[in-house]
């Protein structure tokens, strides 16, 4: 018995070993078949600011929420916000912002105004 | 070493074993995030590249698109988003954005074709963040961006040429199109109109960018007489029927008809 549990741990520590290099590195997790909404931060900015630039072209707000319902269900002003503020913290341009805050403008003016909350 | 001995190795293995698998799959499983566009499901990597294009299509920023584009590494982009373009005008698709599609198809296959698509160098090597800290290019005017938006301003097309092509055999009859501006460049995106007795049908140049951005094709079928036309302008050919080819050796086929719409230069 005093044998077993040293035996045993290390075995352990093995089978862990094994089952993270077969995970990590012999048989990676490969991402397939995804959804816009799983995008890294990066792209889903770069995902707004074309809808913000398709947008700019066609005017067409019903179809800019509708592009924008792909990334998730949150409502479609708060991911045009995520995404100028990772555009201002990743020093885009000016050019990338204004387009990006017209859309936000324009779907600012369709949501309800804020109710005051009382405490 | 006695059998008794490997019995704590053996399981200590596999118990680690089964505590990592209940590790990754249940305490900790994988959450899907942090991918990048080349992980979407097929439907969604198509919206995406339909989304390229119309942003393409907005701003005529040929570089950014192509950018965006390099993600996907793969060499003929651009005759994907041809293809895409059709199928999604069957579909019923929004035209603009079959036409975006085209229009950018038709100015990445007008670079010549030992270019690289990504801006940055050779296919694998990391793509070009579209939305990064680097200074934007400066937007110039681009003749392959504003000619995928909009016809060529100028003198109304007029068919030029109208010529049976009893060329290849092998391959369906096809009602050739080529539309070309007043300087002879082909024109994207242009709106065919064709019509027989039993319906009608549409279909646009440059979806087949290999073939010339004002290129565009149709099967003919035999015993219909076909009226062809470019809407806004009065460019018609009427009564176009398959007509046979000799084949030699007493064989026949039925030929192809090319039609050149053209700006006269002014």
């Amino acid at each position: 018995m005093p044998r077993f549990l040293p035996r045993f741990l290390l075995g352990l520590a093995l089978g862990l070993a094994a089952g993270l290099l077969y995970g990590w590195v012999i048989q990676p997790v490969e991402y397939v078949d995804t959804a816009p909404n799983t995008l890294d931060a990066q792209y889903r900015t770069d995902y707004v600011l074309m809808v913000s630039e398709t947008y700019g072209a066609e005017r067409d707000l019903g179809r800019a929420q509708l592009r924008l319902a792909s990334l998730g269900p949150e409502p479609p002003l708060e991911k045009v916000e995520a995404a100028i503020l990772y555009a201002v913290e990743h020093g885009s341009s000016s050019d990338d912002l204004a387009t990006l805050n017209r859309l936000a403008v324009d779907l600012r003016a369709l949501s309800p105004p804020t109710q005051a909350r009382s405490s | 070493m006695r059998s008794s001995d490997w019995f704590p190795w053996i399981l200590g293995v596999g118990v680690g074993l089964l505590a990592g698998v209940f590790y990754a799959w249940r305490v900790n499983p994988v959450s899907y995030t942090q991918t990048d566009p080349t992980s979407l499901r097929a439907d969604f990597r198509m919206d995406y590249l339909a989304l390229i294009a119309s942003a393409h299509a907005g701003t005529g920023d040929l570089g950014r698109a192509q950018a965006r584009l390099a993600v996907f590494g793969a060499e003929a982009i651009g005759e994907t988003l041809g293809a895409l373009a059709q199928q999604r005008l069957a579909s019923g698709y929004p035209e603009a954005e079959a036409r975006a599609l085209a229009g950018l198809a038709a100015a990445l296959g007008e670079r010549p074709s030992g270019l690289p698509l990504s801006t940055t160098g050779t296919p694998g090597a990391t793509p070009v963040r579209p939305i990064t800290s680097t200074p934007r290019p400066v937007r110039t005017p681009q003749a392959t961006s504003t000619r995928a938006l909009t016809p060529t301003p100028g003198a109304p097309f007029q068919l030029t040429r109208q010529q049976l092509l009893c060329e290849a055999e092998a391959v369906p009859p096809r009602l050739q199109v080529q539309v070309l501006d007043a300087s002879g460049r082909g024109v994207p995106a242009m709106e065919i109109r064709i019509i027989w007795d039993q319906g009608s049908d549409r279909f646009f140049t440059g979806l087949k960018p290999e073939l010339g951005a004002g290129y565009a094709d149709f099967t003919l079928q035999p015993g219909f007489a076909y009226t062809v036309e470019l809407p806004g302008s009065s460019a018609m050919v009427t009564g176009l029927e398959l007509e046979t080819c000799d084949a030699g050796q007493g064989g026949t086929f039925d030929g192809s008809w090319l039609l050149v719409f053209s700006q006269p230069a002014r």
